[in-house]
């Protein structure tokens, strides 16, 4: 989330589902949310009801678009143009915000001299370094006062966590600024010049939406913003699954910046996300690069020496970061106990070390490389749902011993002997020496905890039923596997077991499984004061001397006392659901809501008040928990050499900045520039209209046998393939596919492709198609239909094949797996593979059985062999998408 | 429409006259080749499904249909034997009675699947539902002709009573107006119902089925050796009938009677007519001397009837499966009432 | 007690097909099938014993309200859950030889699935195909309004299911009240062509499952003027009756002869 996360300070929506209901205007873009979210859906309904306006962008006319009042239909892979076209509407049309924008944002800032734009360098930023292929983020500093911390020439190479590298602003008052926005080298006018190619014309020649509908909905989209007006936005997989996808997150966030939405009702960022905890395995991750609360993870050779160093890099002067210690600290307490002293450094020394990519997609391709030798799959099911599916099966194959953890025996779990693979001869059950384990796993309804959502909402959830058999849930599998390990390393005293050795492993177990308390955890997450347990009321309790233990900082406060499961509250008594559950930080449920009032400390305007300072009472009150040191008053200035939140002014909204301000300008963060920029996708049926540079410089395509690319555009194939979900089924369709209600809903593959389309292959609705990409080959039913457009893109014709991606060759209902076609490729700063975006071919009639079907996909690829073809595509090595 | 209709209207047909020409439309690309052209709301249905379900009936109860008409019209032929004093016939018409009762009941319980399930039937008496009607009026008739078979039996076997005699009498007379009711509920029992070909031919089918019950029960006494006058003339009015039956329809050109000129069931139709009609008709009058000729005619008659009876089902499937059959006679009876 | 009503309302309906879902499961309603139509998204097709709520998806060639769409012509794609109409006179009900099908002390239509009998003449006789027979158990099914829900003083499961109150469920003098509201509204609001449907002008008298829908009813593949068929018993009997006595003429004077 770090589109957000650098933007605002935090990498999670920004506000409250049914805050949107406040809205006066809704942007739905790269989401299908009526679809893939109808319960949240509600509220953008009630908001429609209400008079708002709704605009849905997104290639498909889907059921979203359905109940819009507009629909534009955009070509994949192009967001930024369009998000861009809008930000430079705003400014052309002086349609900013301008007090916010300048109290609250750092338009006014001035940049580097060194800094050099897209526009000088052809699509690329300055400090481009096309050895290590990647930014030295150097000339993207504040100038003369935020100087970044780059003694040893860092390089951003992204992540998940706080902004990596350090931006020390040692006295905001002299940082130089220009309050009337004018100055050549201030963020605004940068800005201004870097989106001045977006032009209405531009958004024409490269999205495909026709500059009228275009300029209508700019019209719409600002003119429900203002004093007296917000316009909200939600997104979620059409802008994350690309290979720019911070990118594209970014110049969303920037558009509410300079609109003034974030932070009040009605406004925001909504991002939606995926499973019922997603958000959650993000807070406490599932991820490789951090640690619970966005900590950074400790990367060999670059911050892992010692805690010191890990400070150094991390701990801002100004803002909430400059507790990290206290953080951390707390948390290495929470690991190790009694074990972590300041002697050994509160045991940092044992958190393992990141020593490379080791994201979903970059330990498939070790795999592959007989890297890996052994591999848990818990609630997953990458055989369907993982990118190049068909790669990641044979990787898979690779494999010595699979732990499958599941519902079902899902494909994941029965790839060794009934995928395609198997029927078309390329792997033999016999040679496949992976020992593979299933072991049956308890769903949500047979065991107890807290599901975080999408609006960073932490909810408890009771168990209804004792799971079947040998059903067990996760924290039972995990707990005893933990116990026993810890018991196998007791007496070995090996240097590599220290950590587990000092690892605290003592909950309570409950119920006849001996299930560890899920309680006692989240009172761990909760935190502690030491050596009495006694709990801590909230994050601003914790010490970095030890004397408290935090399993994740932001949800402090969530157990504040014995027998108070906040996450388990069930009466909410406002609007925003306060006493419902627990929302992170400190159950605010609008973030930076310090923002939604005038730098005075008084509403913007009496219809859009929530969070204001109470002169009496001297602090801040209003409809929502105000995300700001309470008693902080609006004018406070900083004392010359205050640290952490003391250094922000009282008119500072973004308190986990160091400068307290919303970044419409990154200067440290991102792995692909300080401002976005629009690049084509890895594969595009055009080259990019805007800039030399093709693609993302930054993002990693992993070219490589198996997983090849097409060339951009590329004669055999010339359709643009994206990917989504259905109402009907979830993700993989492991869960869906296996029910019959479900699955009878949709019981069959199926792509939508336009009239046009259809009349020029010949296709008529209900027939099967074959679909092949540089990767794969798939058949499925074809829906024709005028939900799909055939859009007219840099002077082409460009036709869209819309895949859902639920099917797999098990469960009641089985198809053909679209993610056979999807490539492996990593986005530079969260390495989320480019799913929504391929080039793909599409004839009548269904794929060839067996064997044939690889023989079929390869004539694709390479031509009738005695046709003599020469092989374009793979052989030129990783240029053609360049 | 929100659009004026009239303009949506005609760009529809100009689009539509430009697909039917050239098999697609240029401009965006409306229809492709060979997909159903856009069509005006009035002529819409939901994706062409089937408004009406169709009869779920399995293969026993046309034939009931059949069996029930001819034990009905015999019933009533042996009152009719009684009142001339024709003994012969009147035993043999109550046996016809006694037989088709018997099988009608079975013939009822194989549709429902369960013999139990006929008596759930005879919970209610609810003469508003003609099958309900029908089951009392079935179980009636059997009880009816069941008796007056045995005070017929006992009578003739000498056991002559003026009491016996009285319950004979009575139980003929039941006999004949509930097999009349029999014979002619099944034809209510479609008419009153959803489907647009029965419904609307709700005056047309008691016609249909009572003919059919007729010639056919004249057929029936005439192989059990009645080759009497009587039978005779019966034939010769039925055939005629069929006939005037077969041309309305077809004359008719009704969009609501389609499915009995179209299709597998508009076939079906025509050929029971046909036997029924004309085939068994000529028969008749060209071999009134010959036997083999009036046998013949009788076959003719009773696979024309019943034919016809498994055409009627099937012409109720066809018309539920079209949802225009519904709609244009509801356009017309609403354009009239204004209804809704 | 009150009078139980649905009132669905297509244009508040976003097609997720939770209601169908949630009926299904909690009636213990079996799967029926898994055949792809090609009828947008819809691969249920139509209520029936297996079927008690079923939503639309009708892709059209005209506009909603003032919706802007990126397409070349007007185009719409509206949802609409259908559901049994539960008639004041109800053609199943009026059939229905055994007594099965009564009117609840809800006013609604229920099925007896013990008394039932598979006799299949509901099945012909409702108006609007919903009712049907069910050839494995061999007995009638349709939508019970949830009786046994409402009787516990619960929401029927589709209304609970449905995120946008597409599926209102309450009292019907009050329902027939917000429908009129709400079709004023909409016409308020550029959707010239929104109209309630519940035919309480044909002898079906009214629904106690009412729709506020787009365009013509037909789209929707719901009859314009659906009739009670017991409203044709008497010219049906009339007929019959004087068929019969032409048999009977026609018997006495052939053997009179
Ligand atoms: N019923 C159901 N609900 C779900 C899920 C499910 O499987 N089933 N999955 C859950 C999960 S894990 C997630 S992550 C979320 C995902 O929620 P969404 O992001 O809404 O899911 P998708 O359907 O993958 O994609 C959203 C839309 O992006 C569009 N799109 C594709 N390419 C582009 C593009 O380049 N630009 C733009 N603007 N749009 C594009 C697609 O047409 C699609 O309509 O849903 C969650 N909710
Ligand atoms: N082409 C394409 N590919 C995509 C996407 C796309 O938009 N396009 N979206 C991507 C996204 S956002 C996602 S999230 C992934 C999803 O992909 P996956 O996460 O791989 O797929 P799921 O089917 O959601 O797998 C979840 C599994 O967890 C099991 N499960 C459920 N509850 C429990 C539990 O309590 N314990 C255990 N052990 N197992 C449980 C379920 O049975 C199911 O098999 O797909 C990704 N792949
Ligand atoms: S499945 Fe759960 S998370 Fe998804 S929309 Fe429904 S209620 Fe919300
Ligand atoms: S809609 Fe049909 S099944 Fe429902 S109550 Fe009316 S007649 Fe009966
Ligand atoms: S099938 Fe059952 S419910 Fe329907 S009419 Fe016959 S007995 Fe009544
Ligand atoms: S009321 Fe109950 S039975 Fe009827 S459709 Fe709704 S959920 Fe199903
Ligand atoms: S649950 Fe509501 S919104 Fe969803 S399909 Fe049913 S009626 Fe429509
Ligand atoms: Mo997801």
């Amino acid at each position: 989330m770090p589109g957000l996360g650098t933007t605002f300070g935090r990498g999670g929506a920004t506000t409250a589902l049914p805050d949107l209901m406040n809205a006066d205007a809704i942007l739905i873009m790269g989401s299908n949310m009526a679809e893939n979210h109808p319960v949240g859906f509600q509220w953008v309904m009630e908001a429609k009801e209400r008079g708002a306006r709704i605009i849905h962008v997104d290639p498909r006319f889907s059921r979203t678009s359905a109940v819009s009042d507009i629909w534009a239909p955009l070509r994949a892979g192009s967001d930024i143009v369009f998000l861009g076209g809008l930000v430079n509407f705003v400014i052309e049309n002086s349609k900013e915000f301008r007090e916010y924008v300048v109290n609250y944002t750092n338009a006014p800032i001035i940049i580097s001299e060194d800094f050099e734009d897209t526009d000088d360098l052809d699509g690329l930023f300055s400090g481009w370094d096309p050895e290590r292929r990647s930014y030295n983020p150097q000339t993207w500093a504040y100038a003369h006062c935020g100087t970044f911390d780059s003694a040893e020439q860092e390089y951003v190479d992204g992540g998940h966590a706080k902004e990596s590298g350090r931006l020390t602003v040692p006295d905001l008052t002299s940082c130089e600024r220009d309050d009337t926005l004018q100055h050549p080298g201030c963020v605004y006018q940068i800005l201004k010049r870097h989106f001045a190619r977006y032009t209405p014309e531009m958004v024409e020649t490269a999205c495909g939406v026709p500059r009228k509908l275009f300029l209508k909905i700019a019209e719409t989209f600002c003119s429900a913003s203002g004093p007296e007006k917000t316009a909200a936005m939600c997104y979620a997989l059409g802008w994350t699954q690309h290979s720019d996808g911070v990118q594209i997150i970014r110049t969303a966030a920037i558009l509410q910046l300079l609109l003034g939405n974030i932070g009040r009702p009605g406004g925001g960022i909504m991002a939606l996300r995926g499973h019922a905890s997603i958000q959650g395995s993000t807070d406490i991750p599932t991820l490789y690069d951090i640690l619970p609360g966005y900590l950074p993870m400790p990367k060999l050779g670059v911050n892992s020496k010692d805690l010191a160093t890990y400070y150094s890099k991390h701990q801002d002067k100004t803002g909430l970061w400059w507790n990290i210690d206290k953080y951390m600290v707390s948390l290495l307490k929470a690991y190790y106990g009694e074990s972590a002293t300041k002697e050994n450094d509160w045991g940092y020394g044992w958190l393992p070390r990141v020593t490379g990519d080791h994201s979903h997609q970059g330990y498939f391709l070790d795999m592959m490389d007989g890297k890996v030798e052994g591999l848990f799959v818990m609630g997953q099911n990458p055989a369907v749902a993982g990118p190049n599916s068909r790669f990641e099966r044979k990787a898979l194959s690779k494999l010595k011993w699979l732990v499958v953890r599941d519902l079902v025996e899902l494909e994941s779990a029965s790839f060794w002997y009934d995928s395609p693979e198997i029927g078309r001869g390329e792997l033999r059950t016999e040679e496949i020496g992976t020992e593979v384990f299933f072991l049956p796993a308890a769903g949500h309804a047979e065991k107890e905890g807290c599901f975080t959502n999408t609006q960073r909402l932490i909810q408890w959830h009771q168990k209804a039923v004792d799971p079947p058999g040998d059903a067990r849930s996760e924290p039972w599998f995990v707990y005893h596997l933990g116990r026993r390990l810890k018991q196998r390393a007791r007496d070995d005293s090996r240097p590599r077991n220290a950590g587990l050795n000092a690892l605290t492993w003592d909950y309570s177990l409950e119920g006849k499984n001996h299930d560890p308390s899920v309680e006692e955890v989240l009172q761990e997450i909760n935190g502690r004061f030491l050596p009495d347990c006694t709990l801590v009321s909230g994050y601003s309790d914790l010490k970095a001397d030890g004397s408290t233990v935090c399993g994740c900082w932001i949800y402090s406060g969530i157990f504040p006392a014995p027998g108070q499961n906040r996450a388990n509250d069930r009466k909410a008594r406002d609007f925003y659901g306060h006493g419902w559950a627990f929302s992170w930080p400190s159950d605010r449920r609008v973030l930076y809501n310090r923002a939604s009032a005038r730098p005075d400390g008084q509403p913007w305007s009496e219809r859009k008040k929530l969070v204001w300072w109470d002169d009496v009472q001297k602090k801040w009150t209003g409809l929502d928990v105000p995300d700001f040191t309470a008693t902080k008053p609006p004018d406070y200035t900083p004392p010359k050499g205050a640290e952490g939140d003391a250094a922000l002014a009282g008119n500072r909204p973004f308190i986990l900045h160091p400068d307290g301000l919303g970044w419409i300008w990154a200067p440290v963060g991102l792995a692909d520039g300080p401002l976005p920029t629009h690049y084509e996708p890895l594969e595009s049926p055009v080259r990019n209209p805007l800039y030399g540079q093709q693609t993302n410089p930054a993002a990693m395509p992993e070219q490589r046998p198996g997983n090849q690319y097409a060339n951009s555009p590329d004669d055999r194939f010339p359709y643009v393939m994206t990917t989504y979900r259905l109402t009907e089924h979830h993700t993989s369709g492991a869960m869906s596919r296996t029910l019959s209600h479900l699955a009878e809903l949709q019981p069959d593959p199926f792509c939508e492709i336009s009239r046009e389309l259809a009349a020029e292959r010949g296709i008529r609705n209900g027939d099967w198609v074959t679909i092949t990409s540089m990767r794969g080959i798939i058949e499925a039913r074809a829906l024709v239909t005028s939900r799909i457009q055939s859009l007219d893109v840099c002077g082409k014709r460009v036709h869209q094949v819309g895949v859902p991606y639920h099917w797999g060759y098990r469960g009641l209902v089985k198809g053909d797996i679209a993610n056979d076609l999807i490539a492996i490729s990593e986005e530079p700063n969260v390495r989320i593979s480019e799913k929504k975006v391929i080039l793909c071919n599409l004839v009548a009639g269904r794929r060839a059985r067996g064997k044939e079907a690889l023989e079929q996909m390869e004539a694709q690829i390479w031509g009738p062999r005695t046709a003599g073809h020469s092989p374009v595509g793979s052989a030129s090595e990783g240029k053609s998408w360049r | 429409m929100a659009a004026d209709p009239q303009i949506t209207e005609e760009r529809l047909n100009a689009i539509r006259d430009e697909a039917a020409r050239t098999g697609k439309v240029q401009h965006g690309g409306i229809v492709p080749a060979d997909s159903p052209f856009p069509k005006s709301a009035l002529e819409m249905s939901y994706h062409g499904n089937p408004v009406l379900k169709p009869p779920t009936w399995t293969w026993q109860v046309p034939l009931y249909f059949f069996v029930g008409g001819v034990a009905g019209v015999s019933a009533l032929m042996a009152l009719v034997g009684h009142v001339t004093g024709n003994s012969a016939l009147v035993r043999a018409e109550l046996l016809v009675g006694l037989v088709g009762g018997a099988i009608s009941a079975p013939l009822l319980i194989a549709d429902l699947g369960r013999p139990g399930r006929f008596l759930n039937m005879l919970r209610v008496f609810k003469p508003r539902s003609a099958m309900s009607l029908g089951a009392w009026t079935l179980s009636g008739f059997s009880a009816a002709v069941g008796l007056a078979v045995i005070c017929h039996e006992l009578l003739r076997a000498g056991y002559g009573h003026e009491f016996l005699l009285a319950v004979e009498w009575f139980a003929e007379f039941l006999a004949a107006f509930t097999g009349l009711i029999l014979a002619s509920y099944t034809s209510v029992l479609l008419g009153v119902t959803a489907i647009p070909v029965w419904s609307e031919n709700r005056r047309l089918i008691p016609a249909v089925f009572l003919t059919g019950a007729l010639g056919s029960a004249a057929a029936v006494l005439e192989f059990l050796g009645f080759l009497i006058p009587a039978t005779q003339l019966i034939g010769l009015v039925a055939s005629t009938t069929e006939i005037v039956i077969a041309i309305l329809i077809e004359v008719r050109d009704r969009y609501a009677d389609r499915p009995l000129r179209e299709g597998i069931a508009g076939w079906l139709t025509r050929a029971g007519a046909i036997l029924a009609g004309p085939v068994s008709l000529l028969l008749r009058i060209y071999g009134v001397h010959s036997t083999g000729a009036r046998y013949c005619a009788a076959l003719c008659f009773i696979a024309g009837a019943l034919i016809a009876r498994y055409a009627w089902i099937a012409a109720g499937r066809a018309s539920a499966r079209d949802p225009q059959a519904l709609f244009q006679i509801q356009r017309r009876d609403r354009n009239t009432t204004s209804a809704i | 007690m009150a009078v139980s009503a649905f009132l669905t309302d297509a244009t508040l309906c976003i097609g997720c097909k939770a209601c169908e879902v949630a009926c299904k499961e909690w009636n213990h309603v079996p799967a029926d099938g898994f055949t792809f139509t090609g009828n947008s998204y819809d691969n249920t097709n139509a209520l029936g014993a297996s079927t008690w709520r079923h939503v639309m998806f009708l892709e059209q060639p005209s506009s909603l309200g003032a919706q802007i769409t990126g397409t070349d012509d007007p185009f719409r794609w509206q949802f609409l859950s259908d559901v049994c109409k539960h008639c004041q006179k109800a053609g199943c009900l009026e059939a229905c030889p055994t007594g099965a099908i009564i009117r609840t002390e809800l006013e609604t239509v229920y099925v007896q699935p013990d008394v039932c009998n598979g006799c299949g003449y509901c099945v012909v006789s409702c108006p609007f195909g919903v009712v049907d027979k069910n050839h494995e158990v061999g007995t009638a099914f349709k939508c019970t309004f949830c009786y046994d829900r409402q009787r516990e003083g619960l929401m029927p499961a589709c209304a609970k299911a449905c995120p946008t109150q597409s599926i209102q469920f309450g009292e019907i003098n009050d329902l027939r009240k917000r429908a009129h509201v709400r079709v004023q509204e909409l016409h308020e609001r550029g959707y010239s062509d929104a109209q309630i449907y519940d035919p309480q002008k044909t002898s079906v008298e009214g629904t106690h499952a009412m729709f506020v829908i787009l365009g013509e009813p037909e789209t929707y593949n719901f009859p314009p003027a659906p009739e009670v068929p017991t409203v044709h018993m008497k010219s049906a009997w009339t007929a019959a009756i004087i068929s019969a006595l032409a048999v009977v003429l026609v018997v006495c004077v052939s053997f009179a002869l």
